[in-house]
């Protein structure tokens, strides 16, 4: 649940403003859909003022002219009809234009996040991110469509009215001008008053399914320690307070909403009939102008229910909007690079010197650490969990920007290097290989066009992964869903690898997978891994010690420092940490009751 | 509508709201008639210039009184039909949660959480539509629609109010010919919406994976591409949407046409009055809401009736776990004995417990290890009975564990779960969860048993410092000991740790048991654990595998005896000293 925070009258209005600033490239489209409401809020004011001719001029004085009475009903048909049409392409304009502006918005959120630093997305839910690209834009959405459209119609209409008045009788329309600071004023009653307790209902709401959901996922720990009944309680307490804010509610908008509005239509048709009635005492009325006073007061006020009704979704589209903006206005973005002039990596020699790093900016994960991997050979990184293993490879892969020590790679800085070179050149594969919706080859490809099949097949058939894609139902163009979940750990291990292939990286980063894999995919993965690393550099993350024993350097991590670092030999041969973990990884008993002891 | 029927034990609850709602709208519904009615005899008497100041004055107050009158009644409807509708949502939402509570672990497993959440939030609000909105609309464009054809036809014209009502069934026709195609659009729009919130989420759960490869445009142009889907299919809707305003506007000038012209022709006649026509014409924009609501009541009805029905079907739902008939209220003490020939979970068909027999006296410690999976938990559920034994028994003292009331049974045991739950409340209330009324001090001893009252002690709000989902976070560790202090507080009888201090460190582990083992004499405790350090010292360890007892003994013999136990010991002592940094 996330709170609803107040805004104050002014930022909701910077918000309004920053929204509306979407529709700057649709100048085009608006003029077009204004015009055309233009023309249909006509066809509606024009229509009952045709009735008034009719009845004045031909009906009261009882001459029925054929001629001009047909002109008259088939200009009035004429109008409706094309009203008729204009009206839809009016609506539909509005909504694509709301459509489209949601579009751009989206699609600005997306890059956004996109290009926001790995650590914007530790300290925020994956869940709310969602939200803040789909669900707060929809909710503008609604506001562009409903509310925007529903003001910008109604104020035109009213507008329209108005002038029709004017035009009839000025008199008449100064008097029915009167009702517009009442609207106005009851409009803002209803508006501070309707989202108070909206929002205290919204709040309640929110509450009472916070606490549904709690007790669902604790159902266990309340019957076990009996507390049904004190819940059950509880929860009819908050239901309880929800019940009445809701009543509380209804009272208001059955006093204020469409009752009220109603009320006041009548007082101005008290109005009306008074005006022409006392008018008729000293002169004489035209009937036409009365009925058409009353038409255009029945058209008057529904245009009013209508933004009434819509002041909530205002409301919602604004808070939306808030954090919309919040996140487009984060900073912290993906460690920049700094490229005077572009190098290319060669051949691959990486160093790490004096480097030390902290997430928090408290606690260093990694303490000095230094170290060279030469072109062609393999580092391994062990040790325990928490230990720096996977902070070296998120700076190496640069997902975190870090300030003391330096990495290299052919002795240029890091930074040197341009994105497109480094993720080009650099080949990472996770421990967990995420696998997307798409075909199995699209997850090969991974949106890179310039791979053909015959290079994804390649990089499959390199890795062995070949094998089991091709016993899949269609082979390469097997769909993939829910992540890959259809595929065991281990197939999609090879997946990934192929993806890595594809991509026929200079640098390889092995994050190893700690779950278990299959014994049967077992075996084609080491053979994989092998196949990968020749001729490559690679840094490894190493869970099973029996994968890394030929790695030219193998570096034992504690505590983010180095503690030990050589050959497999010589680390055995040390008898220290890795020693230990060796053991535990492949002792037998005996061998383990002896260090123990 | 066969919804009405199955809520009418609702409607009869509430007679008198909806009787007197009903009553109101219909009187509503006739004062309505009273403006245009009102405009018409002005119009006339202005006409004919027979209007009098007296005339004027009067027919004001009339228009003046009908419309106070429905304001307030209109007011009054709300509050009785609305009003109820907002109880009966909240009935059945108490309903449901009373209905919770009773269902044992078996139901949950079968259901998801999300699912019903859905259920008592989505259902419910469509139910309690159908019994206010639909109950309204119902009502509302059957009188509105009835009384204003009558009044037309009476007091204006019968021949001129069928005329002009000819259009309007084509309009009845054409928008709930829209509905169907809308609903069918709006479905796929919502669909497509959908699949860019997957695609969203994958994207936000890959990030890394995009970054590594550098694919963060093709990745945009993919939500470009997906998002674009989006637009389309809602301009479909958008389309079929837009066409309800200018065919209702298009028809009601039919409508207003023929009834001008042909109204006209009357008047000239001398069969009716202008005013008459005016009338006329104004009761016709009455008319408009009654056809449309009629289409919109369909839906409404047709969702409260679906929604509904799945309510009651999760109501219908029955209790499993259940006491025998004529039970006391004996609490449970003594020496526990297991005997359990096979015990499999409902739904399933492997049992995951195979001949498991052992005794545990009174004020003993009991410790079981295994792998994950070897049946340790099970062995726990059975006995705060979350689930009832398939084959075999749990003797308690001298009776069957079934013998004994659930409640009266669970009061005997604090219970530790795995998955340290707390809920979003303070911490001092969560502690004291079994009953918020204990003194402080009580809470605090509990706390300190559990080695974390110095914890709690340094947090800003100490105690009251709140917990849970939407309170701080707390490392696991913290949360296992508040939880544990939860189950010690009500002093069980039986006290279970189910691998309840995976997550402290060795010495907070060891001054969590030597304090239980001094405050808990002649008490019970059951102990289960990856850490075999946690059970070294039980009076009985057993160790568990594939449903079955392997191995059984203290620390000693099981050492001796060098199988599973031994092996399992050696290699964490070895981990530990890794964790250490090997010293």
């Amino acid at each position: 649940m996330e709170k609803t925070e107040m805004l104050t009258e002014k930022e909701q209005r910077k918000i309004l403003f920053r929204l509306l600033s979407y529709t700057k490239p649709y100048k085009k489209d608006i003029i077009l859909a204004f015009t055309f409401l233009l023309i249909t809020t006509l066809g509606d004011i024009v229509g009952p003022y045709l009735v008034k001719i009719f009845i004045d001029d031909y009906l009261t004085p009882g001459n029925l002219a054929y001629k001009p009475l047909l002109m008259l009903g088939i200009a009035y048909m004429g109008i409706q009809v094309v009203k008729m049409f204009i009206l839809y392409f009016q609506l539909v304009k509005f909504q694509e234009l709301a459509l489209f502006i949601i579009q751009r918005l989206r699609i600005d959120v997306f890059s956004k996040v996109q290009a926001l630093g790995l650590k914007y997305f530790d300290r925020t839910p994956a869940g709310s991110i969602v939200s803040r690209v789909t669900n707060d834009t929809e909710a503008i959405k609604d506001m562009f469509v409903t509310v925007l459209a529903t003001f910008i119609q109604s104020g035109f209409l009213l507008t329209g009215i108005l002038i029709a008045m004017f035009i009839l009788n000025v008199k008449m329309a100064l008097l029915c001008v009167v009702f517009v600071p009442i609207i106005i004023l009851v409009m803002a009653m209803y508006r501070k008053y309707s989202s108070k307790y909206y929002l205290g209902m919204r709040e309640r709401l929110s509450q009472m399914n916070a606490k549904l959901s709690e007790s669902l996922m604790g159902m266990s720990i309340i019957q076990v320690f009996r507390q049904e009944r004190r819940l059950r309680n509880e929860f009819e307490d908050i239901n309880n307070q929800h019940y009445d804010a809701g009543m509380k509610n209804i009272k208001i908008d059955g006093l204020l909403l469409r009752p009220a509005i109603d009320l006041i239509y009548t007082f101005g048709l008290i109005m009306v009939l008074s005006y022409f009635g006392i008018t008729s005492f000293t002169a004489s009325v035209q009937i036409g102008v009365l009925y058409a006073f009353i038409n255009y007061l029945d058209r008057f006020f529904e245009p009013v229910n209508q933004m009434m009704m819509r002041l909530s979704l205002f409301q919602q589209a604004i808070v939306a909007g808030s954090r919309v903006f919040k996140l487009l206005d984060d900073t912290s973005l993906a460690p920049a690079q700094i490229v005077d002039q572009p190098v290319q990596i060669g051949q691959g020699k990486i160093e790490f010197q004096n480097l030390s790093f902290s997430y928090d900016g408290k606690r260093d994960v990694l303490k000095n650490i230094s170290f060279t991997a030469n072109p062609g050979e393999t580092v391994a990184l062990v040790g325990h969990t928490g230990s720096g293993k996977s902070s070296i490879i998120n700076l190496l892969m640069r997902f975190y920007e870090f300030e003391r020590g330096k990495i290299l790679i052919d002795g240029v800085p890091i930074q040197g290097y341009s994105k497109d070179e480094l993720r080009e050149k650099m080949g990472l594969v996770l421990q967990d290989p995420f696998l997307f919706y798409g075909t199995v080859k699209d997850n090969i490809r991974l949106h890179d066009e310039s791979i053909t099949d015959e290079e994804v097949k390649e990089a499959a058939r390199f890795v062995q992964a070949d094998a089991f894609i091709e016993k899949l139902e269609d082979s390469y163009e097997h769909k993939v869903v829910e992540r890959g979940s259809t595929f065991s750990s281990g197939q999609r291990q090879l997946i990934a690898f192929a993806r890595t292939m594809a991509a026929n990286p200079k640098i390889l980063v092995l994050d190893e997978a700690t779950a278990n894999i299959d014994t049967e995919t077992e075996e084609a993965i080491q053979t994989a891994l092998e196949k990968m690393r020749r001729g490559r550099t690679t840094i490894a993350i190493a869970h099973r010690l029996s994968t890394i024993q030929d790695a030219d350097l193998i570096l034992v991590l504690h505590h983010g420092e180095i503690v030990e670092r050589g050959t497999h030999q010589e680390l055995l041969a040390l008898r220290g940490l890795y020693h230990k973990m060796f053991l535990l990884q492949n002792g037998s008993v005996e061998r383990l009751e002896d260090v123990v002891n | 509508m066969k919804i009405f029927l199955d809520l009418k034990w609702f409607f009869q609850q509430e007679k008198k709201a909806y009787i007197s709602g009903v009553f109101l709208l219909l009187v509503v519904a006739m004062l309505q008639l009273v403006p245009p009615k009102v405009i018409g005899i002005i119009a006339d008497e202005i006409k004919e210039g027979t209007l009098t100041k007296g005339i004027l004055i009067q027919w004001i107050l009339v228009l003046a009184g009908a419309g106070i009158g429905m304001y307030t009644l209109r007011y009054y409807w709300r509050i009785m039909i609305f009003g109820s509708a907002v109880k009966l949502s909240k009935q059945l939402r108490n309903s449901l949660y009373q209905h919770f509570t009773t269902m044992s672990p078996a139901f949950y497993q079968k259901r998801r959480i999300g699912d019903l959440m859905a259920h008592a939030t989505n259902d419910l609000s469509a139910i309690q539509q159908t019994a206010g909105a639909g109950v309204l609309t119902l009502v509302d464009s059957l009188s509105t629609g009835g009384f204003v054809i009558l009044a037309m036809a009476f007091t204006v014209s019968w021949k001129l109010t069928l005329i002009c009502l000819i259009p309007m069934p084509v309009m009845v026709f054409l928008t709930s010919w829209f509905g169907t195609m809308l609903h069918r659009t709006f479905h796929k729009a919502q669909e497509a919406f959908s699949d860019l919130n997957d695609k969203t989420q994958e994207s936000i759960t890959g990030i890394k994976v995009i970054k590594t490869f550098g694919q963060e445009k093709e990745d945009i142009e993919d939500f470009r591409r997906q998002s674009e889907d989006v637009v389309q299919k809602n301009i479909v809707v958008a389309k079929i949407d837009s066409l309800y305003d200018p065919t209702i506007s298009i028809i009601v000038s039919i409508s207003f046409f023929l009834s001008i012209a042909i109204g006209a022709k009357y008047v000239i006649n001398g069969d009716l009055t202008i005013g008459q026509l005016i009338s006329f014409t104004t009761y016709l924009g009455l008319l408009i809401w009654p056809m449309l609501a009629f289409g919109w009541l369909f839906n409404i009805v047709e969702r409260g009736r679906a929604s509904y029905d799945r309510v009651a079907a999760l109501l219908a739902e029955k209790v499993d776990i259940e006491d025998k008939e004529g039970l006391t209220d004996e609490v449970p003490s003594g020496d526990i004995q297991y005997n359990i020939e096979e015990f499999t979970y409902p739904g399933e068909n492997e049992p995951v417990l195979r001949d498991t027999h052992f005794e545990l006296m009174q004020g003993e410690t009991l410790g079981i290890v295994g792998k994950t999976g070897s049946g340790k938990t099970t062995l726990l559920k059975l006995l705060i009975r979350e689930f009832d034994i398939t084959k075999g028994q749990i003797m308690f003292g001298d009776k069957n564990i079934r013998d004994y009331k659930l409640e009266k049974l669970r009061e005997a045991i604090g219970y530790v779960p795995q998955d340290h739950f707390l809920f979003s409340a303070t911490i001092a209330e969560n502690i004291a969860f079994t009953d918020p009324t204990v003194p402080f001090s009580q809470v605090e001893n509990a706390a300190r048993l559990a080695n974390i009252h110095d914890d709690i002690t340094q947090f800003t709000d100490g105690y009251k410092t709140v917990v849970g989902e939407r309170g701080v976070s707390l490392s696991g560790g913290q949360k296992q000991r508040i939880s544990i202090s939860r189950a010690l507080l009500m002093n069980p009888e039986v006290l279970i740790l189910d691998d309840s201090l995976s997550a402290v460190d060795a010495k907070t582990e060891e001054a969590i048991l030597s304090a239980l083992k001094a405050n808990r004499e002649g008490k019970t405790t059951i102990i289960t654990s990856h850490r075999l350090s946690a059970i070294q010292h039980a009076n009985l360890i057993i160790v568990m595998d594939e449903g079955r007892i392997t191995e059984r003994g203290t620390h000693e013999e099981l050492m001796f005896a060098g199988g599973w136990y031994k092996e399992m010991y050696l290699r964490q002592q070895l981990e530990e000293l890794v964790e250490h940094g090997g010293h």
